[in-house]
């Protein structure tokens, strides 16, 4: 299974690797910015359509 | 009343009123039911003058105007 | 000559600001300004891309399941720290300043545990809806199945009089809701902002204050100790979410530095990141050392209030509390250029400007174009009476002149110690048709606010605006947590009512009391006493609701935060809005007042006085709205007297009215025992009410926006000049005789131009201090360039123009609000 510990936009936190925070870059009609969202490492990325294989 | 836009004709209080900003006028904002036009009335003679368009003054310029002495 | 500075001089000279600014501010104020997700409802509805957040709902929903034996306080405190740790949080490109009301630079707060009501809207405002919308409904009728029966407005609706709801829900006497899930409050800000604390120094004393309590409860029972439990409990709340909003900023941090080593490619852009880091670790768990740093704690303060419940207003003194900070990083250390700091108060202008929550409609319909009042107070003194404005005053009103945001605006506190430079400043805002700042008579509000609340002096020359309008001190005893929008009423229904037996001919229903058929109304003593029975009725049945909803508030909703924050609740334990500990900061907000005084003089003269027409005529007339009556209708409009000309015969009642009022306010009392003085002022409610008041005398039809608010005379009805008008509002008693008095003032920009201007200026204001008013707020924008936005909106994006109590854009407004402001007389000097 693919998970989000696989993907280029996940960076775990350093006092725990088993989750880790989910960043994107993202251009709207009227502004650039990063997010982020927690997420658990080995959560299923096999239908996230921003998945990116590190 | 007759409205100015379909030519319909009824009693003044079928043209639905919107509004009037300045009550020391007899200028009033009115709809008409048929076409929705937006009709610019005179209420003492009940007479559709013409269609309210975007951007223009019915009412004239803004009160006070005549005691401001340069051109706004 | 190049051609910007000849394109910036033409457009100077046709007084289109907004390109003069876009040209002026720097690049990143620029990309700043034009990144913001416009958040007011445009005539009622929101902006194409505009969405509700859904994450608050189903995050905060989730965590006050799991938790369903804890009390209030705690539930909800576990509730908002799990939402935080778990939210999406962003940064935008080229912002220094981190914290979003939200998740997404386009989503509207929404708070599902307040009110049932405004959950059916979302779920029917399609708009907002986000996609996949399929999916996104089933989420919100899950939440709001969940909440059905259970929300603050459900439970106090099952304490509250039958009566008195039927009554309030009608629409008509008043808008708001009883409750701080839509609400506003102030904020201790001596406690939490002067740069003596961060949160970590506040859990140390929490910690204090539990081991000391937790001695007694462990000791000799008895009644006294009884109380202590709950205490506990709430400390333990706070301390809940003090270290989750430490930690929400921790997650900035990490994205920031995330950015910096991953993502970023300027080295420059790079340190600001590492700089947005640095403050985010140390704010808010550390006292702030910098401006950035006590920016980022004002912001975080007010993001978290914002998650807590809707604030519909934003109380602040940024120039008072930030100004040590500017002083020490611009003239001291030398750490920020001029410039640099400008860079930073224009964007804590722009995020102020961002917040968006999900109102209900009456909300928009009444807040045209802004998502709540934003009014910073600038300018003042210090407690100890002396000068308060500083070069970040300067800063502020000079950031608003590149940012032209609409919302946050400025009311300035004048006094008779203030720099003409500083004068300069607040006229140059105007001048550029901001509409901002409203200038406040310093000396006079102190006075009021000791008069109708007993605050001690010193106490009250802290006040800010609590919205609009209305002053109110930022100390332990004096802020005022609560203020429900709900004790505003619609006044024009006292004469209304007075002219109707009490019975509401719009909605159909008897509201007031019976006061007497009109047509048999012998003199015009028996209409004033059946209006003053009408205005004591209104008066007593919004405040009854109000009251109740204040002291059920800590067991319906609970303020975790806000009492984390406030010096009196980590004192005592106590939620910040119970009553206890606090002087009582009330005050009931008039709408549509002064058709009051101009009704009652019409009908005085036309048929008391002049006996030309009797009560029977006048009252089919009315019934009649006016319809065929239209000569009589200018009649009472034209040969009645009105207020703003100087007339003793309308200026005395009016007066007279007043005092009527202020006597009822002493009456009534709030939940600390404390008066409930009237403040006359509006809004957009001239327009929301528009179609819910029937024709009245002063010539008015159901329909017609009423006037636009405070004691502003109607549009196109003061005749007689600007000294006239002065001269009628100083008749009042800016002390004794209500809370604060709104004036709305149309100047011409061309007359105002230049030194010339600002001296014609000047000596207007003069009179207006010499003569004891409380307030004033200006418009400078010509019937020419209104017209145009009307036919071009896409244009005038940054046009802007003042309603009321607040600034909005132009295009933003309603038709008909936009002919309102567009007839408001132009006074000329």
């Amino acid at each position: 299974m693919t998970t989000c510990s696989e993907c280029t936009s996940f960076f775990p936190f350093e006092d725990d690797d088993s989750c880790g925070d989910c960043v994107q870059r993202v251009v709207d009609p009227r502004q650039a910015y990063h997010k982020a969202r927690p997420v658990d490492a080995d959560n299923d990325a096999s239908k996230c359509p921003n998945f990116n294989k590190k | 009343m007759k409205c100015i836009g379909c030519g319909v004709e009824a009693s003044i209080k079928e043209f639905r009123y919107l509004y009037n900003p300045r009550i020391d006028a007899s200028v009033t904002l009115r709809q008409c039911a048929k076409c929705q036009a937006w009709l610019v009335v005179d209420e003492m003679k009940n007479e559709a003058t013409r269609i309210m368009q975007a951007g223009e003054d019915p009412w004239g310029k803004s009160a006070g105007i005549e005691n401001v002495t340069q051109a706004t | 000559m190049s051609t910007a500075t000849q394109t910036n001089i033409t457009n100077a000279e046709s007084k289109e600001w907004w390109w003069v600014a876009e040209r002026e501010r720097s690049p990143r104020l620029d990309y700043l300004r034009k990144a913001v997700w416009k958040k007011g409802a445009i005539g009622g509805n929101y902006a194409p891309g505009i969405k509700v957040n859904l994450e608050r709902a189903q995050l905060f929903t989730e965590s006050w399941k799991e938790n369903e034996h804890d009390p209030i306080m705690l539930r909800k405190a576990k509730a908002l720290a799990h939402y935080l740790e778990n939210k999406t949080i962003f940064i935008t490109d080229q912002a220094q300043l981190v914290g979003y009301v939200g998740t997404l630079p386009n989503t509207l707060e929404w708070y599902p545990e307040g009110a049932s009501i405004v959950n059916e809207e979302v779920y029917n405002e399609q708009s907002v809806i986000p996609e996949p919308e399929k999916e996104s409904l089933e989420l919100i009728a899950e939440i709001n199945d969940y909440w059905s029966g259970q929300t603050a407005i459900d439970k106090l609706g099952r304490v509250l009089d039958p009566e008195d709801i039927v009554k309030f829900m009608s629409g008509v006497i008043g808008w708001g809701s009883p409750t701080s899930a839509y609400g506003y409050s102030g904020k201790d800000y001596e406690y939490i902002l002067t740069g003596k604390r961060g949160f970590e120094d506040i859990l140390d004393d929490i910690d204090a204050n539990i081991e000391a309590v937790e001695k007694e409860t462990k000791g000799m029972p008895g009644p006294d100790i009884l109380p202590l439990y709950d205490k506990l409990l709430n400390w333990e709340a706070m301390q809940i979410i003090l270290d989750a909003v430490i930690d929400y900023a921790n997650r900035y941090a990490r994205l920031a530095k995330i950015i910096a080593e991953n993502f970023e490619t300027d080295p420059k852009r790079r340190k600001e990141l590492l700089q947005i880091a640095e403050t985010c670790e140390r704010i808010p768990a550390q006292a702030p050392r910098n401006l950035q740093e006590s920016f980022q704690l004002d912001l975080f303060i007010q993001v978290i209030a914002r998650a807590e419940a809707y604030e519909g207003a934003w109380p602040g003194r940024p120039d008072y509390y930030h100004g040590p900070f500017y002083d020490k990083d611009v003239n001291i250390d030398k750490r920020l250029t001029k410039d640099e700091a400008l860079d930073l108060v224009g964007e804590f202008m722009i995020r102020a400007h961002e917040v968006g929550m999900f109102g209900p409609r009456w909300t928009r319909e009444g807040l045209q174009g802004i998502t709540g009042t934003w009014v910073w107070t600038l300018g003042g003194v210090n407690q100890d009476g002396t000068d308060a404005c500083n070069d970040l005053t300067v800063a502020f009103l000079q950031a608003a002149r590149l940012v032209r945001v609409s919302n946050p605006t400025f009311g300035f506190r004048w006094h008779p110690e203030v720099k003409d430079e500083v004068m300069r400043e607040c006229f140059e805002c105007l001048r550029h048709g901001l509409g901002y700042p409203s200038m406040r008579n310093d000396p006079v509000l102190v006075e009021n606010t000791m008069y109708w609340y007993g605050h001690p002096i010193e106490e009250a020359r802290t006040w800010v605006h609590q919205a609009c309008m209305s002053p109110c001190p930022t100390t332990k005893h004096g802020f005022q947590p609560m203020r429900m929008a709900s004790a505003t009423a619609n006044t024009v229904k006292m004469v209304e009512y007075a002219l109707s037996d009490g019975y509401d001919r719009v909605v159909s229903m008897q509201m007031g009391p019976k006061t007497g058929d009109p047509r048999n109304f012998k003199d015009f003593e028996e209409l004033f006493q059946a209006w003053v029975q009408q205005m004591e009725w209104l008066m007593k049945i919004l405040v009854r609701t109000v009251n109740l909803g204040r002291v059920k508030d800590p067991e319906f909703f609970g303020r975790p935060f806000l009492s984390a924050i406030s010096e009196r609740s980590v004192e005592s334990g106590l939620d910040a809005v119970s009553p206890e500990g606090e002087r009582g900061n009330c005050w009931v907000t008039f709408f549509t007042w002064v058709e009051n005084a101009d009704s009652l003089a019409a009908v005085k003269k036309l048929v008391f006085d002049e006996k030309k027409y009797t009560m029977d005529q006048l009252m089919t007339a009315l019934e009649a709205n006016w319809e065929g009556y239209e000569e009589m209708r200018l009649d009472f409009v034209r040969n009645a007297p009105k207020w703003g000309n100087d007339d003793d015969y309308v200026d005395e009642i009016m007066v007279r009215c007043l005092r009527e009022v202020a006597r009822h306010g002493k009456e009534i009392k709030c939940p600390s025992g404390n008066n409930w003085p009237a403040l006359p002022e509006n809004v957009s409610g001239n327009i929301h009410y528009a179609s819910l008041v029937g024709a009245l005398p002063n010539g008015r039809r159901l329909g017609d926006a009423l006037y636009d608010g405070g004691i502003s005379p109607g549009p196109g009805l003061d005749k007689k000049g600007p000294t006239a008008v002065l001269k009628s509002c100083a008749k009042i008693d800016h002390v004794k005789d209500g809370r604060a008095f709104l004036l709305n003032q149309r100047m011409s920009p061309t007359q105002l131009n230049g030194d010339k201007g600002y001296t014609m200026w000047k000596s207007y204001m003069k009179s207006w201090a010499d003569l004891g008013l409380d307030h004033v707020q200006f418009n400078m924008v010509d019937d020419t360039t209104l017209r145009s936005a009307q036919k071009d909106p896409e244009k005038y994006q940054e046009l802007i123009v003042r309603v009321a109590g607040y600034s909005a854009h132009f295009v933003d407004i309603s038709r008909k609000t936009q002919d309102n402001i567009i007839q408001r007389t132009v006074v000329g000097l």
